[in-house]
């Protein structure tokens, strides 16, 4: 269903229901009495308790627990019908906030399942750019020494072996971060810094020693939006929520006057 | 009345329709499973992916009590790397990201007290009508001290089995998890991240008869597909048996997997790793093949200390008793004493060697189970780092200057104090890439460890012809192929296994001091013995062994600034190491420990930050050696029929 976005916003949403609501209230028509004495327990009900007492034990109840479930909503259903019949929601904190908590969430439900377009992420990516860095990728090869002196003498003769370690001595195409986890923050950060070249470069400094790096390539463009679209469509939908929730809140706020006595 | 009916009915039309809109949810495929078939996998497991898997957040009924106000998304947002606002107020963010995180919190009363903190005064004084529960409620809004004291009753009243009902009502229960769980696992979702952050879905099984502490962390390889489809099981008044029928149902009726963490073993006054049945008969093998299917991994060391053995049990290891110190004094809210004898089933070393004894009688080993670091945080912050320790709970934050001196006991008795608590650990898995089928996988097999907070890389494989020449090639796709990684089975062959150990340090962090292998064994007698070598350490021809042991490292941390040096210590180490001991037939397992050099503790950073002076005791505990314990290999020998 790809419906025009306007169709999507909860303000249009308010307005129109409002709207449909007023109607029906003019209209008069039949609204459900509160104090039906009537509880029907169908089919369908029955099998929504079962449900939900599967949901907890893992099987389905017996005949016996499922009465006993069905007995349970009864009682629930006349105490609730006959509740309501009292006033007992009226300025009752926790059905107020259970309420403003419900109202919360449909002004984001509607967030949470949004599709947005590709122009309205990259909007947000652009806007929120400094968020995505640090995913540039490297390809190098590097050797390793244990000391500075030895790193550096081998640079000087042109050496080709450095000393043994359990560390890649060829990495291809890895993002930044996964060069931080397994050589540290000091060596991504120079290495990030180093341009490709044929040489061996460095010494560098990790936590385990020093390096000569030969940079191969480095991707520092690659922090472009299709990589990392999931995470900015996550972040969007987080922002989205937060502003959903602010605007529905204003507009339900406008018509009111409030006045405080100092 | 008719009137205002009507606009009630009219605002739910409202409600529904606006919530009936677009209910397409548009994750990625990939974010909402198990995360099989998304990523490129490595041929064989390539690093180890580091995350913590007991973290709890404002919906658990303690956490909220102490006073954590952030949520199961700043929980998700902090552990990818991002910064959060903790409740009290200052910034919080990791040096380093997670790779994944299993958001476990208590199922008993899941969102109860914030329920309960919410509620009108007059509903708790007339409908709940319990004195006790009502004096919670007026102890959790008087202030934050008397909140977290409010909550310490509540735990020692659940410990007690004197929980009101508003608490242990599983219906009601029941109802209040449902809308948290089914929120949860949207979210969890929707930060899950195939080859760049894994979100687990889990709880914690809270079961303490007693005191004793039971605790399991349950954690799902699934996601929301089939993780909706149950709940978490109470954990008040059900036993571990229980629990494991809870796991298989799941099993059976989605096809998804389960698995269960024991924690806290060393809070369980000797009920962790009974040689029997919990009611005393003897253990059955069906039991003892029911726990090791569901337990394959025990969490070892987090911020209520660390369990892997206790000096009373191993007196010639001289780096046991690591984080025993306070804890050992009894179970989890000291209404009981620990007395010596309970001690072998409350750490993990004499439960292995209890697991061999028990395979020996039953055929089947209950307690062959792989080992792993996690906080346990109660602030929705899973950091374990020694210099960002956010607090056991949002009562003893980062901000509070006073936590490390302070008496600090759940209950109102004595005992413990804030330098007794960890930073905690984290958990290391060997997987071939960052899924949650991946990470989860590693946990079954056992190809986990446990750190205490560093991240250094610790490898162990075991076989029959390993030589000092594989280090000269390939030797991961040697350890591969020709032998078993952590976590695996040797069987026996008559000759002495072979063991190719390689620690590389916390690229961030300290050096290395040593590497040791801890063997646990039958002898020929029958009885259960255990060994601690020194296989490879820094410096060895500097440091030789003298009077068959390893003279210290050294210590370089200046109290003063709370700083260290790695001017002692290595980058690497590595060897390849031959059972000297082997004897034929033997039922063993093996064990690698890594100890780096001396560095501070999260009470002297506090000191240095804060400019106060440490108890006397406290300074005496300031610095430690942080450590990683690997998941063991077996050395199947003969075993009864």
């Amino acid at each position: 269903m790809n419906l025009p976005a306007w169709t999507r916003e909860p303000l249009v949403h308010f307005l129109g229901l409002g709207a449909i609501v007023y109607v029906a209230l003019a209209w008069g028509g039949e609204p459900v009495d509160p104090s039906s004495r009537v509880i029907s327990v169908d089919a369908e009900q029955e099998a929504q308790l079962a449900l939900s007492f599967e949901g907890v034990m893992g099987r389905a109840p017996t005949d016996a627990e499922l009465d006993a479930r069905i007995e349970q909503y009864v009682r629930e259903e006349v105490l609730y019908r006959e509740a309501i019949r009292l006033g007992l929601d009226q300025d009752d904190a926790v059905v107020r906030q259970r309420m403003v908590a419900k109202m919360d969430l449909t002004a984001s439900a509607a967030a949470e399942a949004a599709e947005p377009s590709d122009g309205t992420l990259r909007a947000f990516f652009e806007e929120n750019r400094e968020d995505y860095s640090g995913q540039a990728t490297l390809s190098f090869d590097q050797l390793y020494f244990s000391s500075e002196s030895a790193a550096t003498a081998a640079i000087e003769s042109g050496a080709t072996e450095g000393e043994a370690i359990s560390l890649p001595a060829t990495i291809d195409d890895e993002a930044v971060g996964e060069v931080r986890v397994l050589f540290g923050e000091a060596f991504a950060a120079s290495a990030l810094a180093l341009d490709p070249s044929d040489e061996w470069q460095g010494p560098v400094a990790s936590g385990f020693g020093w390096h000569l790096v030969r940079m191969r390539i480095r991707d520092v463009a690659s922090s472009e939006f299709e990589q990392v679209r999931d995470r900015v469509e996550n972040d969007w939908r987080s922002a989205e929520i937060e502003a959903r929730k602010q605007r529905a809140f204003e507009v339900l706020r406008e018509p009111y006057r409030v006045e405080i006595d100092r | 009345m008719q009137k205002t009916w009507n606009v009630r009915v009219a605002v739910g039309v409202v409600a529904l329709a606006i919530t009936g809109c677009g209910s397409e949810v548009s994750l990625d495929p990939a974010q909402t499973g198990n995360g099989e078939e998304t990523i490129e996998l490595a041929e064989f497991p390539n690093r180890p992916y580091w995350g913590d898997t007991h973290l709890h957040t404002d919906n658990s009924v303690d956490a909220f009590g102490f006073g954590t106000r952030l949520g199961p998304e700043a929980a998700l947002r902090f552990a990818r790397g991002e910064e959060v606002m903790a409740t009290t107020g200052a910034p919080a963010q990791l040096a380093r990201p997670l790779d994944f995180l299993v958001i476990a919190d208590h199922s008993d009363g899941l969102g109860a007290t914030r329920r309960l903190y919410d509620a009108p005064r007059w509903y708790v004084s007339w409908v709940i009508g319990d004195e006790t529960v009502l004096r919670w409620y007026d102890m959790m809004h008087e202030s934050p001290e008397q909140s977290t004291l409010a909550v310490a009753e509540i735990i020692t009243s659940a410990a007690d089995g004197t929980l009101p009902p508003t608490f242990s009502d599983p219906e009601a229960a029941r109802e209040g998890s449902i809308d948290i769980w089914n929120t949860q696992l949207g979210l969890l979702d929707r930060y899950n991240e195939p080859g760049t952050f894994t979100a687990f879905a889990g709880f914690e099984w809270t079961a303490m008869p007693d005191g004793n502490n039971l605790h399991r962390v349950v954690m799902f390889r699934d996601g929301s597909d089939l993780t909706s489809q149950t709940l978490p099981f109470p954990g008040l008044g059900t036993a571990a048996e229980g629990l494991w029928d809870y796991m298989l149902a799941y099993e059976e009726e989605t096809g998804g997997q389960a698995l269960a963490i024991p924690h806290n073993p060393n809070l369980s006054n000797g009920l962790m790793f009974e040689t029997t049945m919990p009611d005393g008969s003897p253990m059955t093998p069906e039991y003892a093949a029911k726990r090791a299917a569901a337990e394959p991994v025990v969490e070892v060391t987090q911020i209520k200390g660390d369990s892997e053995t206790h000096p009373f049990l191993s007196p010639n290891d001289e780096m046991a008793g690591f984080g025993v110190k306070g804890w050992e004094l009894g179970n989890l809210p000291l209404t009981a004493k620990t007395e010596p004898e309970m001690l072998a089933g409350s750490y993990t070393r004499s439960a292995l060697l209890r697991g061999l004894s028990l395979e020996q009688q039953l055929g089947v080993n209950p307690y062959a189970f792989g080992m792993i670091g996690a906080t346990d945080s109660h602030t929705s912050l899973a950091t374990g780092d020694e210099d960002n320790f956010w607090g056991k709970h949002t009562g003893n934050e980062y901000t509070d200057e006073t936590r490390a001196n302070a008496s600090q006991n759940l209950g109102t008795r004595e005992g413990r104090f804030g330098w007794h608590y960890l930073a905690g650990g984290y958990a290391a898995a060997w997987a071939r890439g960052n899924t949650r089928a991946e990470i989860f996988d590693a946990f079954a097999r056992r190809e986990v460890y446990a750190t205490t907070g560093p991240r250094m890389s610790v490898r162990i494989f075991g076989g029959f012809d390993f030589a000092d020449a594989d280090w000269d090639d390939d030797w991961v796709r040697a350890g591969y192929t020709r032998g078993v990684p952590m976590g695996g089975e040797l069987t026996d062959r008559g000759s002495a296994p072979t063991f190719l150990v390689s620690a590389l340090k916390d690229p961030d962090g300290a050096n290395l001091d040593k590497v040791q292998i801890v063997k646990g064994w039958i002898d020929g007698s029958g009885e259960t013995q255990e060994r601690v070598y020194d296989v490879v350490w820094s410096d060895m021809d500097a440091r030789p062994r003298s009077a068959g042991r390893v003279p210290a490292v050294g210590d370089t941390v200046n109290r003063d600034d709370a700083t260290y040096t790695n001017t002692i210590g290595a980058a690497e180490l590595r060897t390849t190491w031959t059972d000297p001991d082997y004897a034929s037939g033997q039922s063993a397992f093996y064990y690698v420990r890594v100890l780096e050099i001396p560095t501070p503790r999260w009470p002297l950073f506090d000191a240095v930050r804060f400019g106060f002076d440490l108890s006397e005791d406290a300074m005496a505990d300031a610095v430690a050696q942080e450590r990683a314990y690997t998941s063991p290999i077996w050395l199947k020998g003969s075993v009864a029929p």
